[in-house]
């Protein structure tokens, strides 16, 4: 029997403290940091985070911004030298990050404000996000747009999200095109809109020798569909003669798959904001060996310090990995269970209705 | 003016001891939340303490029925305690877990099934289980042993499969591709395979790292991550 040994959480916060019996263990866990790098070579403004209010009026300056509100149109970056925050090694840093960008219709229906708005302010999210990538050397983000599973959504939501993401890209293009960032697009995109699908082609085409940042972004995508379109590209080969069906590995099966597109297929850090622990049917496939990092903060809340804590948690982990000594770890760790079944709150939830009220 | 210069040193006198005063709150507030969380932990520390040495029994009361699948990541070089293992499965046993997946990279826990099995009374393995005697028994548990292999692997020789059919049926259409390679598929082969095991409701990993190591990525979509 174990008895001098204290209960050890399974995921340490960064103030080392352990799990208390409390419900809303994550809140512990996940502290957030109150301060925003103090590195003054960054010249990202902070964000307005909450005391962003959007309405209709905003709505209609995304689409036609006026040229004083710099700050929240374009994708500003420096080119100075990647000014990296003091609390990181730079040669720890991940590759490749991947982002679940969940919370946006929560934070809206927090402010009493439309689902609309959510959005828009997750997409300024998003570009602090990618300036942050290409500033901190991190050469790599996917991002989760838009599930296979969101087509299920309310039809004015979902023509609302496409003509966001139209808006957005048709912005963005040329500031992509101007920092060499590269955009990749994964996921069925024949279920696009005719012309949001045009323009994808062609914005990928156009920034495909892009070599400074890849910006991947999954839009109608789900890991299941990414295995199964992989093993009927695989099909058409054997059906060609190309290979025989006994031949067909995981190396195959990897190439085959849609993230192939980039250098660093394989995610280094999940970010999954709002609070879900749940992967939600995002790189099945790819994430067997990514650290999993999941923030409180609902998506247009997650700036530059949230993303820092993500960064750090990501960075000591790996640090210990591979240290000897895990072992007393785990023997503390089984304490741990009682605490985390005691508030295993949620099932496994019904796909067709968690999925579209999660946010 | 001598009255003025007095009003002005008791002014800042004032201030001084007033500025002395709201920091000596300060500091008490904070002690005393300081001390509320130190106490805190304590409670929680010696729960834990009791609960795991079997003299407090809280658990007794948990709502484990919408935990239907529960899955388990043991980073490799920890599965090699089988001991502390088959603790972690006869405190699942009593908290009322009735179906638990064992995974670790490199089988290791596989290996050791013979002797995990022995040592647990009213186990079996999820593949003989059937439905019937799982209802009966709040105290029975199914386990399945789960590696690597099972994972990656097990979708290669699922798409192995379905290029067979595919060959066999001729691959004369578009069509007939895509009636062979849908999701439903693709589970369906998965469990001609051998990869039989429901979507599990809740993962929990140890390790040093926060990640699931290779579990059957298939299963895992909507499954809560701890």
């Amino acid at each position: 029997m174990i008895s001098s040994l204290s209960p050890q959480p399974l995921i340490k916060p960064n103030t080392g403290t352990t799990l208390s019996p409390i419900p809303h263990v994550q809140n512990q866990r996940f502290k957030l940091a109150s301060h925003v790098c103090p590195s003054e070579l960054l010249s990202i403004r902070k964000r307005p985070g909450s005391a962003c209010a959007a309405t209709t009026q905003h709505r209609r300056y995304l689409l036609f911004p006026a040229e004083e509100e710099e700050e929240e149109r374009e994708v500003k970056f420096t080119s100075d030298a990647p000014a990296l925050a003091e609390e990181l090694q730079r040669e720890s840093m991940p590759r490749h990050v991947a982002v679940i960008m969940d919370g946006n219709r929560r934070w809206a229906h927090l402010r009493g404000l439309p689902v609309g708005s959510g959005y828009e302010a997750g997409v300024k999210s998003l570009k602090t996000l990618v300036e942050l990538c290409c500033k901190w050397g991190i050469r790599v983000l996917t991002v989760f747009a838009f599930s296979s599973d969101n087509w299920f959504r309310p039809e004015v939501e979902v023509e609302f999200l496409m003509s966001l993401l139209e808006s957005g890209v048709k912005e963005e293009k040329e500031s992509f095109i101007r920092e060499r960032i590269r955009i990749s697009v994964i996921g069925d995109t024949s279920k696009l809109p005719k012309r949001l699908e045009e323009l994808v082609i062609n914005v990928v085409e156009t920034t495909k020798n892009n070599t400074r940042f890849q910006l991947i972004v999954a839009v109608s995508y789900s890991g299941q569909y990414d295995l199964v379109q992989a093993c009927q590209r695989i099909a058409m080969k054997v059906k060609d003669g190309l290979i025989e069906p006994n031949d067909v590995s995981e190396s195959l099966i990897e190439q085959e798959l849609e993230t192939n597109c980039t250098e660093f297929p394989y995610p280094d850090l999940l970010i999954r904001t709002s609070g879900e622990l749940r992967i939600s049917n995002f790189m099945l496939w790819q994430l067997a060996y990514t650290e999993l990092f999941f923030s409180q903060s609902l998506w247009p809340d997650f700036g530059e310090a949230e993303f820092l804590e993500a960064l750090k948690s990501f960075q000591q982990r790996r640090r210990h990995y591979g240290s000897g000594g895990v072992s007393s770890e785990f023997a503390n760790s089984c304490y741990v269970v009682y605490i985390e079944l005691f508030f295993a709150q949620s099932p496994r939830p019904d796909f067709s209705e968690a999925e579209f009220l999660e946010s | 003016m001598d009255f003025r210069d007095t009003m002005q040193k008791v002014y800042s006198w004032a201030c001084q001891i007033g500025n002395l005063g709201l920091w000596i709150i300060w500091l008490l507030i904070h002690f005393a939340v300081d001390l509320w969380y130190f106490a805190l932990h304590i409670a929680c520390a010696i729960e834990s303490y009791l609960i795991s040495s079997g003299i407090l029994k809280r658990y007794k009361a948990l709502d484990i029925d919408k935990l239907r699948y529960l899955a388990i990541v043991i980073e490799s070089e920890e599965a090699y305690h089988i001991p502390a293992v088959i603790q972690l499965l006869q405190w699942l046993v009593d908290i009322g877990v009735k179906h638990v997946c064992l995974y670790d990279a490199e089988g290791i826990l596989k290996k050791s099934k013979e002797s995990i099995l022995g040592k647990l009374n009213n186990a079996t393995l999820f593949e003989e289980a059937g439905e019937s005697n799982l209802l009966l028994d709040h105290k029975h548990i199914t386990l399945e042993f789960a590696s690597f292999p099972d994972g990656k692997e097990a979708v290669a020789k699922a798409a192995n499969l379905l290029f067979m059919k595919y060959v066999k049926l001729g691959g004369s259409g578009k069509i007939q591709e895509e009636k062979i390679f849908t999701e439903a598929h693709m589970s369906e082969a998965l469990r001609a395979v051998g990869c039989k095991g429901p979507e599990p409701d809740l993962l929990l990993v140890y390790g040093p790292v926060r990640c699931h190591l290779g579990f059957p990525a298939w299963r895992i979509r909507y499954t809560e991550i701890v």
